[in-house]
């Protein structure tokens, strides 16, 4: 997020899309329920009928995957109706003609034709945004999963810059991240591409700083392969082994029956987590790790807060933190790390990451956590970016094309499935299926179809229906409800029962390498 | 009665932690407030209420009540000798009536060995802890009139302490104390009284919405416009000091090996009510939550429900920490709006 | 009973509450009441948070396939064969032979460490997490 959370409170309008905030991020969509009924605007960007639906001001249901047409076409119209803010493009952005030259593209008559969005409702939406004062923009995963996923998060920075609702408090543009720790995974290096603090492994400069840290003669300067890459990589034997920490890639996966395929060519499977998963199941070598209770460490929230966590209770039986488990397989293969204490590790990262090298266990036993940037002991840290300049000097819009899903539906194919998660279920369900009053609110996995739908292939509410993809099928059980519009159903990853992602489409996002979860072709029949 | 001076307070627990399990508010490192094991360094006299009340003592978030081995099942009541320093008296109210509750047609002897073996320290408030108080409307306070063991007043540099059992004098054996002429103390504790109420308005809000609620005159659309915004959290059940409902878990570890816990569990949740046939008489949020103010306003002083106490007792926790701001003060002012 | 601070490991927002404890086992979850982030509130899944922790279903021994199934080892052994086998592979097909998946649920402390194990101990870049996922 470049802003923070408590922003929300006195933001002016709210532009959320590819978010259910109030299932996925409770505490921020209470903010934002909070902040509507003291007068502020939300206006809504969602094929789905979420919550926040009952609240928004205005609800676009777009059609899936046609994210980049809306956006363009509510650009179109605030440049050509002049709403947007040209002090800010012109002192702080480039690339305003190519996005003029783009945008002028999307119309409202060809943004209705590709979307269903009238042409009505888009000039409300933007004028809407365009002229509130501080707006801030909320996206999720309903932006990111698809192969057009980094179109999407450009067109929505595009936005944002264009209107200049970026770089001041309650503004900006605001991705929700899913995971407490995502952000930190991410900070802190678990990519191909960048040391701790987004440092790239193919600069010199850098990769001497980690080699001579490390006491290492030479890192390897060529990016290495992503988690969906490494999958494919793995089939064709260039990849022989995996060591999986605390994931569980057989639910969470794109097409399911691919990874298992995949995992069963591995010459050795490492899986170390809190309880058998499915992948656990098929390792080789699986090591009990202790939960967030039975160890110490920071985690970095979406706003970028590093907060500590400690250790209240044992691990149970011979259960280890996971990061004494990375000091033994090391040392075992020759490489001595002899950190003491999670702190001790914190003190190599403070030198070694500019962004963090201010943010220490002192402060934060002292504090409710620091939000990097933080440069040095002194920062108080950085509640919201890009104040008077962006990362890079000038913003540079990039304004991208429209592009269809992956996988468009056909006569057989007829529905487009779309997943997420619910309120009551995290992820691959590992944790909340083990915790009874949420098992009880959410037992069972449900598909949403909607009435019309519904009523044509005789479904009733708690049907079992079966759901097939080219990929494969699954049963799970009716939801009939207006909440999904026609010819899309929702269903969910948390149930190994009815594992959704057995039908999802692994298609990329040739960069970001994202996989499609938003939208793949599937047949809906009810069993009988 | 008694007096102590403010600054021999920490030696007089520090005495108690001899033989008592001493919850005291602290002040941690970060600056929150909580309640936990008294300690000379975090220990404070200059605390707000804590967001979980007293209740989590006696019925705690999660506990085992039995574990089998071999096929064998042994109950297990853990209790301590505990001192409960510095609660408030709306949360002295909130444990008379989950005790009633808990006790009254079956003695849950989880909740009631805990209880017994429990001594109350109530503080005394001088005026409202935070915008939220409303316990001079539902006569719970600012000064507890029943069921503490001592009763601190404070006089500035000292507390006066009133004795409300003998459990209360006996821990009043020795330490740090001075005596103090009845007559003046009761003339000390009187004045102190007169002022604490009138520093707590009473909200006529509340008073008229119970009697909107008995009479039936309430805008159905009230609920269904509180529903829509309802998070489902639970968090209102969790904090309310009169709030006892629990759910039950088993862990079986192995065949004839395993234990059974319970924890609370809220009204706000759909799966509280819903039957095994799938139905749900309490289908909807806008419903769950009426049942739920009901509960706290309407059933007001009706014996056979609450055995003779309030329902609610005013401590505002619902309000400061319901994520979308429903609590029983925002229901009232909403149910008298119209 | 002990009071811990933690962070709730659900969603990214990053609640902070108390974890309390006796014996060994946790027996409660109370919001921070001045955490800036949360503010004394959590959602229902912060709430119920306590659970899983003491599953019966949690791992308790390292484990170690052996004539196609897992079976309960020590950890020098379970270690042993992890550090001597990607050793193994390594030096059989090269480092890029290796890969690493870290994760979104465990901390800085940890996923600054497993990418250094993967880099500096194991010579590869192929290491990533599923916050994509
Ligand atoms: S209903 Fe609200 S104000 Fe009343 S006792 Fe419960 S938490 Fe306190
Ligand atoms: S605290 Fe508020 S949001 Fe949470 S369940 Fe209660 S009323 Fe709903
Ligand atoms: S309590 Fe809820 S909102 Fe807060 S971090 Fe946990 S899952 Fe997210």
């Amino acid at each position: 997020m470049t802003n923070s959370i408590n922003e929300f409170e006195d933001a002016d309008l709210f532009l959320v899309t590819g978010s259910n905030t109030t299932a996925q991020h409770p505490l921020i969509g209470s903010r934002i329920i909070n902040a509507k009924e003291r007068g502020a605007k939300l206006l809504l960007i969602d094929p789905r009928a979420i919550q926040f639906a009952q609240f928004a001001d205005l609800h676009l249901r777009q059609n899936i995957g046609t994210d980049v047409a809306v956006l363009n076409g509510m650009m179109n119209i605030i440049i050509e109706e002049n709403l947007y803010d040209r002090t800010f493009v012109e002192e702080r952005t480039e690339g305003f003609d190519q996005l003029k030259s783009v945008t002028s593209r999307y119309t409202p008559r060809v943004v209705e034709r590709i979307s269903g969005i009238s042409a009505a409702d888009l000039e409300k939406a933007a004028r809407m945004y365009a002229t509130s004062d501080k707006a801030m923009l909320v996206y999720c995963m309903g932006i990111t999963q698809h192969t057009t996923g980094t179109d999407n998060v450009k067109s929505c920075a595009n936005l944002a810059m264009l209107t200049g609702h970026i770089g001041r408090p309650s503004t900006g543009v605001n991705p929700l991240r899913g995971q407490n720790n995502v952000q930190g995974a991410c900070d802190m290096g678990a990519l191909p591409n960048v040391y701790s603090g987004y440092q790239p492994v193919t600069d010199t400069a850098i990769k001497k700083k980690f080699e001579d840290a490390w006491g290492v003669q030479v890192l390897d300067d060529k990016v290495g392969l992503t988690v969906t890459e490494m999958m494919i990589a793995v089939r064709k034997e260039e990849i022989k082994s995996l060591y999986i920490m605390g994931e569980n890639p057989m639910m969470s996966d794109p097409d399911t029956s691919h990874i298992d395929h995949a995992l069963s060519h591995l010459e050795f499977l490492v899986v170390q987590d809190i309880f058998l998963s499915e992948t656990a199941a098929k390792a080789d070598v699986v090591l009990p790790a202790a939960s967030f209770a039975e160890k110490e460490g920071t985690f970095t929230n979406t706003e970028r807060r590093v907060q500590i966590s400690k250790k209240a209770v044992p691990p149970p039986g011979l259960a280890r933190p996971d990061w004494e488990i990375i000091c033994e397989v090391s040392r075992l293969a020759g490489y001595a790390m002899d950190y003491t204490s999670p702190a001790d590790i914190m003190r190599e990262i403070n030198t070694l990451t500019p962004s963090y090298a201010g943010i220490t266990y002192r402060r934060l036993e002292q504090s409710y956590g620091i939000q990097w940037p933080c440069p040095n002991e002194e920062h108080p840290g950085t509640p919201y970016l890009h104040r008077d300049r962006f990362t890079k000097g000038r913003g540079t819009f990039l304004p991208c094309d429209f592009k269809p899903v992956a996988e468009v539906p056909d006569e057989e194919y007829d529905f487009l499935l779309t997943t997420g998660r619910i309120y009551y279920h995290y992820h691959t369900g590992t944790m909340t299926r083990r915790i009874s009053i949420l098992e009880r609110e959410a037992p069972v996995p449900m598909i949403e179809i909607n009435p019309e739908d519904a009523k044509r292939l005789s479904i009733k509410n708690n049907d079992t229906v079966e759901i097939t993809s080219r990929r494969g099928v699954i049963k799970a059980r009716a939801e009939v409800t207006g909440r999904v519009p026609r010819k899309v159903v929702f269903s969910t990853f948390h149930f190994h029962e009815a594992p959704v992602n057995l039908l999802t489409n692994p298609a990329l996002d040739p960069l970001a390498k994202i996989p499609e979860y938003k939208g793949c072709a599937v047949k809906v029949r009810r069993c009988v | 009665m008694k007096t102590i001076a403010k600054k021999d307070v920490k030696a007089l627990l520090s005495l108690w932690t001899k033989e008592y399990h001493v919850l005291a508010p602290c002040r941690t490192a970060r600056g929150d407030f909580i309640f936990a094991d008294f300690s000379e360094e975090s220990f404070t006299l200059d605390y707000k209420k804590p967001p979980l009340p007293p209740k989590s003592v006696f019925l705690p978030h999660t506990e085992v009540i039995f574990t089998v081995e071999n096929g064998q099942f042994k109950e297990t009541v853990t209790a301590h000798n505990v001192v409960l320093f510095g609660i408030r008296s709306c949360d002295m109210m909130g444990i008379l009536q989950c005790t009633s509750f808990m006790t009254r047609d079956r003695n849950d002897i989880y909740y009631s060995t805990k209880n017994a073996m429990a001594r109350t320290v109530v503080m005394a408030c001088p005026g409202p802890q935070n915008e939220t108080c409303f316990c001079t409307t539902t006569f719970s306070g600012p000064v507890a009139h029943k069921g503490f063991d001592l009763l601190f007043y404070d006089m500035g540099e000292s507390f006066i302490i009133q004795t409300g059992s003998k459990r209360g004098e006996d821990i009043l054996m020795s330490g740090p104390l001075s005596d103090i002429d009845n007559a003046v103390a009761r003339r000390k504790i009187e004045a102190f009284t007169k002022q604490a109420v009138e520093n707590i308005p009473v909200v006529d809000e509340i008073t008229e919405a119970m009697t909107r609620l008995e009479s039936g005159n309430v805008d159905e659309k009230i609920w269904e416009h509180f529903g829509q915004k309802c998070i489902v959290c639970g968090g209102c059940a969790f904090v309310c000091p009169t709030c006892t409902c629990f759910n039950v878990y088993d862990h079986e570890s192995s065949p004839g090996h395993g234990i059974r816990a319970r924890a609370w569990d809220a009204c706000l949740y759909g799966g509280f009510t819903r039957e095994a046939s799938g139905h749900n008489p309490r289908a909807t949020q806008a419903s769950r939550l009426q049942r739920r103010h009901e509960h706290k306003l309407l059933y007001y002083n009706d014996t056979d429900v609450q055995g003779g106490l309030c329902g609610c007792v005013g401590c505002g926790r619902c309000s400061d920490y319901c994520p979308v701001r429903i609590g029983t003060l925002e229901v009232a002012k909403a149910l008298v709006s119209n | 009973m002990a009071r811990t601070p933690s962070i709730c490991p659900f969603c990214g927002c990053g609640c902070e509450f108390y974890l309390a404890s006796h014996g060994g086992r946790v027996v409660g979850i109370e919001p921070s009441p001045s955490n800036p982030v949360n503010k004394g509130m959590l959602c229902a899944k912060g709430w119920n948070a306590y659970e899983f922790i003491h599953s019966p279903d949690r791992l308790t021994k390292p484990l170690v396939r052996k004539h196609g199934t897992l079976v309960e080892s020590s950890w020098e052994e379970a270690l042993k064969t992890v550090a001597g086998k990607l050793t193994e592979i390594k030096s059989q097909y090269g480092p890029r032979a290796l890969a690493f998946l870290s994760s979104a649920k465990v901390t800085n402390e940890e996923n600054y460490l497993f990418m250094k194990m993967a880099r500096a101990v194991f010579g590869t870049n192929n290491v990533d997490h599923c916050a994509r996922l």
